[in-house]
């Protein structure tokens, strides 16, 4: 009697060990990802060189959205490749508008994850893929709004069927993302930083952002009856080689973690 | 005896001497004393070299990478110099940000220079269960083992 109560002691003891060592293995959280066009996407914003542009939409279609904890941080500034210590990923390609909600909307909240291990997650990779079906099948990016510039409005479709693979670093900005502690919920965001095509004129016209922006009087000047839609061959064919050209380089720069640049293949 | 007495003399002298000379020194010595403040200089620029001047830093503590350690601005020459507090020790982090462009620098401060970190782990309460249950277990077996040889 005593012996079977004794190996039956054991055997509960081995059970609860096993039992404590997979909670401790599973010291978790929530993990939120969201995607941002900014103020930029939501309110719009006055170009470069003067047009006033509000969007209407702005799909993206996203895929391979994986967030990790780096130790070292992942500097995208390197050549390096980001090697995951832990990682936490969206099993799924979607589609986001990033001018839905008005222009007071939070960013779109793309999926989360809610058993991502506690820690700090500090870069980001996801891909920009060609969306296989809804309103912007075919294509990565679709930009659909409004240009105004002394009296002259244009309604424009800009189709992107380009793919990017992101690779970033920790979000820059007002907070610091990321950090997961166990029982609580934490987001990193895909931020899109629009005014890198058009330009913005609230900055200075000789900084950095409007020298390597477009801007949208190409786009204007390519219009035809106040309408643009075009994909990336018409454009292609359309604007001068140079302003084509610009626009290939910048579309590789639009994916950032809030003010934090990425790094691009 | 006599040999005795000149020893403790001598003994004495030297004691008087011994006190004695070190006021002298001290009337017309110096002293230094120095202190090692690890400051740490950023300087911001953009990719072009261009000085991020006037743009915001923000330092974290390893201690509390959350909250802000020190906010401040940089020069006109987009430089910035703190000096971490050294009971502190772990990577310290300083994020630089102007007009929608910014970014962050991991800096590794400690006696050792080694960076220490992890995520996960167990609470202090599991790892306590967790040992007593490895004690118990183990003394456990042990007494049934030695039962059943006296058996």
């Amino acid at each position: 009697m005593r012996k079977g109560i004794l190996v039956l002691a054991i055997t509960m003891l081995f059970i609860i060990s096993i039992m404590l060592v997979s909670c401790g293995g599973g010291v978790v959280g929530t993990l939120q990802f969201h995607a941002n066009g900014e103020d930029f996407v939501r309110q719009g914003f006055v170009s470069k060189d003067g047009w006033s542009i509000s969007f209407s939409n702005v799909y993206i279609t996203l895929a391979e959205v994986t967030a990790c904890q780096t130790d070292p941080p992942y500097d995208p500034h390197s050549d390096a490749n980001m090697k995951c210590d832990v990682e936490v990923s969206l099993d799924k390609v979607c589609t986001v508008d990033l001018a839905e909600g008005g222009e007071n909307a939070l960013p779109i909240l793309v999926g989360e994850v809610q058993n991502a291990a506690v820690g700090h997650y500090n870069a980001l990779s996801w891909e920009m893929v060609k969306a296989t079906s809804g309103p912007a099948a075919g294509y990565s990016l679709v930009i659909l709004g409004t240009a105004e510039k002394d009296n002259q409005s244009i309604d424009f479709s800009i189709k992107v069927d380009e793919e990017y693979e992101y690779f970033c670093g920790e979000y820059v900005g007002d907070e610091r993302k990321g950090m997961i502690e166990e029982g609580g919920t934490a987001d990193v965001e895909m931020t899109f930083h629009f005014d890198h095509i058009f330009g913005d004129a609230e900055t200075p016209m000789d900084n950095t952002l409007n020298v390597s922006a477009i801007g949208f009087e190409p786009f204007a000047g390519i219009a035809e009856g106040g309408k643009l839609d075009v994909n990336m061959a018409d454009l292609q064919s359309r604007l001068s080689l140079e302003d084509y050209q610009m626009l290939v380089d910048i579309l590789s720069t639009l994916g950032h973690v809030g003010e934090g640049h990425c790094h691009c293949d | 005896m006599r040999m005795k007495w000149r020893i403790i003399t001598c003994l004495i002298f030297i004691l008087m001497v011994g006190l004695v000379l070190p006021i002298k020194v001290l009337a017309h010595g110096a002293k230094i004393e120095y202190t090692v403040n690890m400051t740490i200089e950023i300087v911001a620029t953009y990719d072009n070299g261009e000085p991020m001047a006037g743009a915001q830093f923000v330092v974290y503590a390893p201690d509390d990478p959350s909250t802000p350690w020190l906010t401040g601005v940089c020069d006109d020459e987009g430089r910035f110099s703190f000096t971490p507090d050294t009971s502190k020790p772990g990577t310290w982090d300083i994020q630089v940000r102007q007009a929608g462009h910014g970014d962050i620098v991991y800096i590794p401060i400690g006696e050792d220079m080694v960076v220490t970190g992890g995520t996960g782990g167990y609470t202090a309460i599991q790892i306590i269960l967790m040992a007593a249950c490895f004690i118990w277990g183990s003394v456990g077996t042990a007494l049934y083992f030695s039962r059943r040889r006296r058996a």
